[in-house]
């Protein structure tokens, strides 16, 4: 019933947005442009020197699009948990309380936005990379579904983290800055391999911020064999675990919820 | 006069956020790490050109704190936000040119960002990775003359974003595709003469490279003066064409709030 009740709004969500379709169509192709410059910027680095610490642009395209995807699931299932902040400082949170569904599930469903740009660009890389490897014969087909497993994986340990540093706003209402450093300074960090970092910063994104888990380890496994399918299987639990802690903290938070708006 | 009101107003109100901005200078510190850290990693087995090394580490450095004076202003000088409340009829009737008001307010900002920013994340940068600075004063001098060109252009690039949002409800996203284009076009990153030879072409005619890269290599003392003819002409320009849409915009003003 409250799944019923989630898509339900999801759809009333997608219809208002299409109501804007020149809007629509010119903040996805803005969105796309935004995201091809970024990983330019690193493509003609690689373009001019090869490789990074043995990484070569194909392995570095592959971290990079499987750290878009997971964000870009995250971002479209739960595009509001990143605003959460606007709710609090304008009180708009107190009329969630009386939706017959849970808040966060309310809260998910506003803004659904599909990301679309970033679909397509993410998929993109991701399939000229993975038929790169295969045809040098690096992996074998079954990179597909591990992928897709550890994309999925990915996106509920960004969830986690935007739901946890969101939480902090029930305390502190004024989050962006530090969503900045959780989510946007940290995702572009692990779009790189994590052995460019000092031990210090390795050990923050395989512990308080594990995106670690998201596309670095699994890719030690999948394209250089470092390590073994274990690895997969610590992605999947690191994801639930983060789900687990993140959701408990959202109760704890929104049991100190006070509003804020007039 | 006016402008040194406006601009102190706008730096003393910046000054309630400072413990708020500390996060965000962390976080910028992250983003300058992590680049400074991908060319000590490529420097390793290849040859750096002129730079070596040690001068990419400081040319990567100094570009993350000139951002927060150069890019990090503030979207289209609010003129989006203020096209949604109607602030912007308001605006336009006081006597003192749109542009010049906006102007004068942003570098308020900008002062302030150079003190509680640029300067902390760079003294940190300084210490960290012993980063190298000029030994003649006159390499400061023009070092700051640069920052203050790219500084103006840049106001004028998010001015002429601003009057954009008068006619469309997604003028943000041109703040982003600026923002886009400079980071790959400005040598924020990947010094300009090392981009494809498209792009490379491409950024030398567009005003991008005296945002970062000049101003960068005149402070690491790769390059003379001389080149900040290129910023002054491309100043001008700008300041046409935001004179030029400010004549525009007052003839036919829709706004969305009020």
């Amino acid at each position: 019933m409250e799944m019923r009740m989630y898509f339900m709004l999801i759809r009333a969500s997608i219809k208002s947005r299409l109501q804007y379709k020149f809007n629509f169509i010119f903040s996805m192709l803005m969105a796309m442009l935004l995201n091809v410059s970024e990983f330019l910027m690193i493509a003609f680095v690689l373009l001019k020197f090869n490789s990074i610490q043995g990484w070569s642009i194909y392995e570095v395209g592959y971290l990079y699009s499987v750290i878009l995807l997971s964000k870009t699931l995250y971002r479209t299932f739960a595009s509001d948990v990143h605003h959460l902040e606007k709710y609090l400082v304008s009180g708009d949170l107190d009329s969630f309380f009386i939706r017959p569904i849970p808040i966060l599930l309310t809260l998910m469903s506003q803004n659904f936005f599909l990301l679309i740009g970033e679909l397509l660009q993410g998929t993109f890389i991701i399939l000229i990379c993975i038929q790169h490897f295969h045809s040098i014969g690096q992996v074998d087909l079954w990179i597909i579904p591990i992928t897709i497993l550890i994309i999925l994986a990915g996106s509920i340990i960004l969830f986690s983290i935007g739901l946890a540093t969101s939480t902090l706003g029930f305390w502190l209402t004024r989050v962006e800055m530090l969503q900045n450093l959780t989510e946007d300074a940290a995702m572009n960090a692990v779009r790189y391999p994590l052995s460019l970092y000092p031990n210090w910063l390795k050990g923050i994104f395989l512990t308080i911020l594990p995106l670690g888990f998201i596309n670095y380890l699994p890719a030690l496994y999948i394209l250089k064999q470092d390590v073994g399918i274990w690895i997969i299987g610590a992605t999947i639990m690191v994801a639930c675990l983060c789900l687990w802690l993140s959701l408990r903290f959202w109760k704890i938070g929104l049991s100190r919820y006070q509003s804020t708006g007039s | 006069m006016l402008f040194a009101m406006l601009a102190k107003k706008n730096y003393a109100r910046n000054l309630q956020y400072r413990s708020s901005h500390l996060v965000h200078n962390v976080a910028s510190f992250i983003f300058g790490f992590v680049y400074v850290s991908i060319w000590i990693g490529i420097g390793e087995s290849n040859s750096l050109g002129e730079y070596g090394v040690k001068g990419m580490i400081t040319y990567v450095a100094f570009n993350q704190a000139c951002l927060w004076l150069t890019l990090f202003i503030t979207n289209s000088l609010g003129m989006e936000q203020s096209v949604r409340t109607g602030q912007i009829s308001l605006d336009l009737m006081r006597p003192v040119h749109l542009f010049y008001h906006l102007m004068s307010k942003e570098w308020g900002q900008i002062f302030y960002q150079f003190v509680y920013k640029f300067l902390p994340i760079y003294f940190i940068y300084f210490f960290l990775f012993s980063l190298q600075v000029p030994q003649q004063f006159s390499t400061y001098f023009w070092t700051a003359i640069a920052l203050i060109l790219a500084g103006y252009i840049c106001i004028c690039i998010n001015y002429l974003i601003g009057v954009v949002s008068l006619w469309t409800t997604e003028s943000k996203w041109l703040f982003w595709v600026n923002y886009a284009f400079s980071m790959l076009l400005s040598g924020f990153f990947i010094p300009v003469e090392w981009l494809p030879g498209v792009f490379y072409q491409l950024s030398m005619y567009s005003p991008y490279p005296y945002i970062q890269y000049y101003v960068t290599r005149i402070y690491l003392g790769y390059e003379s003066y001389s080149v900040l003819l290129g910023s002054v002409a491309w100043c001008i320009f700008f300041t046409v064409l935001c004179l030029a849409a400010t004549s525009i915009m007052r003839k036919k003003l829709e706004v969305q709030g009020g």
